[in-house]
Formats: C-alpha cells, structure tokens, sequence
C-alpha cells in the first residue's frame, strides 16, 4: 500500500461527513425558516391557508415524488449537520467523551436512523402519485 | 476549560447559541415528521396542527432557525473562495448572493405551502 492510497482513505469519510455536514447546514438555512412560519405559525393561526391544515391537501402534496425527494434531502442532510453541531458543542462544554468513537456511533447512526425512518415515513404514508 | 466559560464573553455566548440551534430545528423537523406520518392515518384519524402549545414552540424554533441562517450564510464569504475570470469574487457579493437565495427559496416555499392549501 503507497501513502497516496494511505491519504485517500483517511480523506474520504471526512470528505464525505464534511458534505453532509455543509449542505445540510445550507439547506436548513435557505428552508427552514419559511416552513416553520408558515407551517408553524401562520398556518395554525388561522392567518393563510397551508397544505398540511387539511388532509387532502396534504396527502396531494406528500404523494408528489419530488416533494418526497425534497422533503428526504430536508430532514436528513438537516440531521447530519445538528449530529455534528451537537456533537462538538458537547466537546466544548467539557465532555471528552463527545469526542470518542462510541459517540460518532450514537450521533451520526442517530442521523442514519432518522433518515431511514424518513425514507419509510415517506414510502408509507402517501401513495406516489404525479397527479 | 472552566465550567461556564461561554457566558464569559458575548462573543462566546452567541457562539455556543450558535451551536445550540441544531437542538430546536431538529425538534421542528421531528415535529414535521410527525405530521407527514399523521397523514397516513387516513381522513378521519387525520389531526390538523393548530393547538397553542405547537405555535409558541415554533415561535422559539423560529428565532433559532433564522440565527442559524443568518450565522450560516454569513460565514459563505469565508469559507467560498471563487474566482471569475482569474479575479477572486469579493466575500461581500458571496454573502450578498446567499441571502437573495434565502429570500427567493422563501418565497417560492412560501408559495407553494400556502398555494397548494385551501
């Protein structure tokens, strides 16, 4: 085995947590807000009309693949990024043990699992339809 | 470190809110799961969100959710190093483009949450 190969082992997951950590913190940033005035506030209140106040709506949109694609892309690049936020602002607060492999397991398989359970969420609820 | 360093300087607070904004917005999305699988209950089992308890915990994730944004798209200008026709992008056209992308991408979700409802 050469260092060339050495390095690009050791690269690629950080390479690969990095993505997931940046784009999820972008994407959060440009959507979120949005969805939880309007979905969280505005709709419930009574101010606007909003999809999920009613079920047929709802189901409409959620049965669309590409809002199910939006929504997957949303909640799991999302969860990745809090995994590592939360991971390191427990570092900072002084716990060490944020720092070890058991943790990575439990943060970041915590991201796998919420999106795996996004993923059957999403397959199980309403039926795909591009009507 | 000392136990409660962070509260030591205003620019340590607002770092670790920084951080702390990962915990309610994946709270919110928990919530946003929820109701996508409250929809799979069919029309009868089907609850809409309106309750009181649910808007004032939006209201917070709000605040937090708009800090991260606005902390995150800042720091574009740092972290994004472009070069168009061999001339580096000035940080502050980067951060400029984010925020109109936050405010385009708003609208259009806006639009289409409150256009698809009734």
């Amino acid at each position: 085995m050469n260092a060339e190969t050495t390095r690009h082992r050791v690269a690629l997951p950080h390479l690969f947590w990095w993505f997931m950590f940046a784009n999820g913190g972008g994407l959060a940033a440009l959507v979120l807000p949005v969805h939880i005035l309007v979905q969280g506030i505005l709709g419930p209140l009574g101010i606007v009309p909003v999809v999920d106040q009613h079920y047929d709506t709802w189901v409409n949109v959620l049965g669309n693949p590409i809002v199910k694609l939006y929504v997957l892309a949303l909640i799991a690049l999302s969860f990745f990024h809090f995994a590592h936020r939360l991971r390191y602002l427990l570092v900072d607060f002084g716990v060490h043990a944020a720092k070890s492999v058991p943790a990575q397991v439990v943060f970041y398989g915590g991201a796998v699992a919420v999106t795996v359970i996004t993923i059957w969420v999403l397959l199980t609820t309403a039926p795909i339809s591009l009507g | 470190m000392p136990a409660g360093w962070w509260l030591r300087k205003r620019h340590y607070f607002l770092y670790i809110v920084r951080e702390f904004t990962a915990l309610p917005m994946a709270l919110w999305l928990l919530w946003l799961l929820f109701d996508i699988k409250s929809a799979g209950a069919g029309a009868a089992g089907f609850q809409p969100p309106r309750s009181t308890g649910f808007v004032v915990l939006s209201a917070v994730c709000l605040g937090f959710a708009m800090y991260h944004s606005y902390t995150f798209l800042k720091l574009a200008g740092v972290i994004i190093h472009l070069k168009v026709l061999d001339k580096p992008v000035p940080p502050r056209f980067i951060v400029l483009t984010m925020f109109s992308l936050w405010a385009v991408a708003s609208i259009v979700i806006g639009a289409v949450l409150i256009g698809f409802g009734r």
